[in-house]
C-alpha cells in the first residue's frame, strides 16, 4: 500500500503512438491539472531506422540515396546537404547551372512543404476548408515536381558533383504557370489567417515564445523566425546558388501561432520570387562534374535551410570508398524543446495546434524523452484530442 | 559582425581552454579541449551569447588495423596520438556562417564526459543520443532513459561504434 503523501492530483493524457489521424508515430504524455497543461513529454523513436550506421556500410554515392529517404517531405535538402559536403571534401564544385537547379528544386520543395503545413495546421484547428484548398493548390507544385524529376517525393535530383536533369523551356513555363496561379492564392491565405475570427481565436497569443526563449531553446527555421530570431542558413551562410539568388529573411515579432502562420506564408512569396528569378537567369553550362569514388580524408560540416529550419550534416572521410561518419541533425529535433517548454499553462485543447505549430517531422528527428509520473491514465487517440480541441472552442 | 570578427571572438573566448593550436577552415574552427574544461568552455560561449549549440557529434577512432603480415601492435594503456584508439565528442556551436567545434577525447575504458545540461538545458537530447550510440557516459545528465533504441536493446551495445557489426540474435 502506498503510504507516501500524494502530491496534488494530476491527470496524464497519453496520446499515441499509433493513431489514425496523425500520420506518423509519436507518443505524447500531457499532464493536466483540470483543464490546464502542467507538463508535456514526448517519446519518439518509433521510426528510427539506423540510417547513420547504414551509410557507413555503403559507398559515397549510395549513401546519398539512403539519406534522401530520411524525410519524405524535405528529401531534396538532405541530398543537397550531403552532396555539398562530399563535394567540399572532394575539393570539387558543382557547376553554376547545377547549383541553380538545386536551389530551384529546394524552393519548390519549400513551397510544397509550407502549403502542406498550412493544411495540416488548419485541419488541427478544425478549419477543414482551408486544409482542402491549400492541399488542392499544393497539387500544382507536386505536378511541377513530378514533371521535372519524375517523382512526387524523393526527387533524386542530386548526384555527387551536380544534378541529374536539366530544366527545359516547357518545364520552365509549367513552373511559371504554377507560381502565377499560387501567388494570388497565397495572398488570399495570408488574409484568411490574419482576419478569420475563428482561426485567430485558436492562434493569436497562443503558444507565445519570446525572442529570448526562442534563442536559448535553440529553435531554428520558421519557429525561431516567428519570434524574431533571424536564423536562416540561406542568408547566414549562403550555399549552392544562394549567393547569386539571395533571399530575404522573413521574421515576425509576436512569437505566437499566428506569427508562425504569417512567417511561413510570407516565405512563400520569397520562394516564388526566387523561383522566377532562377528560371529567368538560369546559368548555362554543364550539369555535373566528376567526383572520384574515393573521397580524400577530412571532415566537414554542411548546413542548409530545410523548410523546417537548419539541417546540419557532419561528414568524415577516412579516404575510403565509404563515409567514415555521417551525423545528421534535423531541424525538428531543435524545435521539439519549444513545444515542451511552451505547452505548460495552455489549455489541453490548444495542444494539437502547439504541436502542429513547429511543423514536426517524426521520421526526421525520431528521438526523445518520457517522464512517467504515477497517476491515473486514460489513452486518447490523436483524433479524440483534435476533436476535443475543436469542440472546446466551438 | 563579419566572419573574421566572429572567429576572433570565439578564439578569445576559448583560448583559456584550448589544448594546442586550433585548426581552421574558411567557416570552421576546431579547438581541442580537456574533458574537465568542457563545462567552463561551453559556459564562456553561452555567457557571451556566441551562437547556439547545433549538435553533439560522437566519433569512434578505433586503433588502426595492423597491415597484413605485420605483428599486431598492442594498444597502449594510455592513448598516444591525438585521435587513435579513443572516442571523441564534438560540441558544434554555430554563429552565422561559422561553426566552432569543441573536441573532447576520451578513452574506451574511461568514456565519460561532464553534462552541459545545467548550462544548455536543450542539450539533454544530444547527450542521451551520445550515450546510446557511442557509450560515452554523460555524468550528471538529467535523463538517462532510452531515447532512440528499442526498449529491448541489449545493454552496453553501442551501435555507432565501429566494433558494432550487428546483433547476433537467435532468429
Amino acid at each position: 500500500m502506498d503510504t507516501q503523501q500524494e502530491p496534488r492530483k494530476t491527470f496524464v493524457v497519453p496520446i499515441g503512438p499509433q493513431h489514425p489521424a496523425l500520420k506518423e508515430p509519436g507518443h505524447f504524455e500531457i499532464t493536466v491539472d483540470g483543464e490546464i497543461v502542467t507538463a508535456a513529454t514526448v517519446r519518439l523513436g518509433y521510426v528510427h531506422r539506423g540510417i547513420e550506421k547504414g551509410v557507413e556500410q555503403r559507398n559515397w554515392a549510395q549513401a546519398m540515396y539512403m539519406l534522401e529517404r530520411i524525410c519524405g517531405i524535405c528529401s531534396h535538402v538532405h541530398a543537397t546537404a550531403y552532396a555539398l559536403g562530399v563535394e567540399a571534401l572532394a575539393g570539387v564544385q558543382a557547376p553554376p547551372r547545377a547549383q541553380a537547379i538545386r536551389v530551384l528544386v529546394a524552393e519548390l520543395e519549400r513551397v510544397h512543404s509550407h502549403l502542406l503545413w498550412l493544411g495540416v495546421a488548419a485541419h488541427e484547428g478544425g478549419f477543414d476548408t482551408l486544409f482542402m484548398y491549400s492541399w488542392r493548390d499544393r497539387e500544382m507544385i507536386m505536378d511541377v515536381l513530378e514533371g521535372l524529376t519524375g517523382n512526387r517525393v524523393n526527387y533524386s535530383c542530386n548526384v555527387l558533383g551536380g544534378v541529374k536533369f536539366d530544366v527545359d523551356d516547357t518545364q520552365a513555363d509549367a513552373i511559371r504557370r504554377a507560381v502565377d496561379f499560387l501567388e494570388p492564392r497565397t495572398h488570399h491565405y495570408l488574409k484568411v489567417v490574419t482576419t478569420d475570427e475563428t482561426l485567430i481565436g485558436r492562434t493569436r497569443n497562443v503558444g507565445k515564445m519570446t525572442f529570448l526563449e526562442a534563442e536559448t531553446l535553440g529553435t531554428v527555421g520558421p519557429t525561431a523566425r516567428a519570434s524574431g530570431v533571424p536564423r536562416d542558413i540561406r542568408v547566414d551562410s549562403p550555399y549552392a546558388a544562394y549567393p547569386d539568388f539571395p533571399v530575404k529573411t522573413i521574421t515576425a515579432t509576436a512569437g505566437d501561432l499566428e506569427a508562425k502562420f504569417v512567417v511561413r506564408i510570407q516565405e512563400l512569396f520569397e520562394s516564388y520570387r526566387v523561383i522566377r528569378e532562377i528560371l529567368d537567369k538560369l546559368p548555362a553550362g554543364d550539369l555535373a562534374v566528376r567526383v572520384k569514388p574515393r573521397v580524400p580524408p577530412g571532415e566537414t560540416v554542411s548546413r542548409v535551410e530545410a523548410p523546417r529550419g537548419e539541417l546540419f550534416y557532419f561528414l568524415k572521410s577516412a579516404g575510403g570508398p565509404n563515409p567514415d561518419r555521417v551525423k545528421v541533425r534535423t531541424p525538428s529535433l531543435c524545435n521539439w524543446g519549444s513545444v515542451l517548454a511552451t505547452a505548460p499553462g495552455h489549455k489541453l485543447a490548444d495542444v494539437p495546434m502547439l504541436i502542429a505549430g513547429i511543423d514536426p517531422c517524426f521520421s526526421c528527428n525520431d528521438r526523445l524523452v518520457t517522464v512517467r509520473r504515477r497517476s491515473t491514465a486514460e489513452t486518447w487517440t490523436w483524433a479524440k484530442l483534435r476533436q476535443y480541441g475543436i469542440e472546446y472552442y466551438r | 559582425m563579419d566572419l573574421e570578427q566572429t572567429v576572433v571572438a570565439a578564439e578569445t573566448l576559448l583560448k583559456p581552454f584550448t589544448v594546442g593550436a586550433p585548426s581552421r577552415e574558411v567557416s570552421r574552427i576546431d579547438v581541442v579541449i580537456r574533458r574537465a574544461d568542457l563545462p567552463a568552455a561551453v559556459k564562456a560561449l553561452v555567457d557571451a551569447r556566441w551562437g547556439y549549440l547545433a549538435a553533439i557529434t560522437g566519433l569512434d577512432h578505433p586503433w588502426p588495423k595492423p597491415k597484413p603480415g605485420a605483428k599486431p601492435a598492442e594498444p597502449p594503456a594510455e592513448p598516444v596520438g591525438p585521435i587513435e584508439d579513443r572516442l571523441e565528442a564534438l560540441y558544434q556551436f554555430v554563429n552565422g556562417a561559422l561553426v566552432a567545434t569543441l573536441r573532447v577525447s576520451v578513452t574506451y575504458h574511461d568514456a565519460r564526459v561532464p553534462s552541459i545540461c545545467s548550462i544548455i538545458p536543450s542539450a539533454t537530447l544530444y547527450e542521451r543520443e551520445l550515450h546510446e550510440m557511442f557509450g560515452i557516459i554523460v555524468e550528471g545528465t538529467p535523463d538517462t532513459g532510452r531515447l532512440l533504441l528499442p526498449d529491448d536493446w541489449p545493454d552496453h551495445t553501442y551501435p555507432l561504434r565501429k566494433s558494432f557489426k550487428g546483433l547476433n540474435r537467435a532468429v
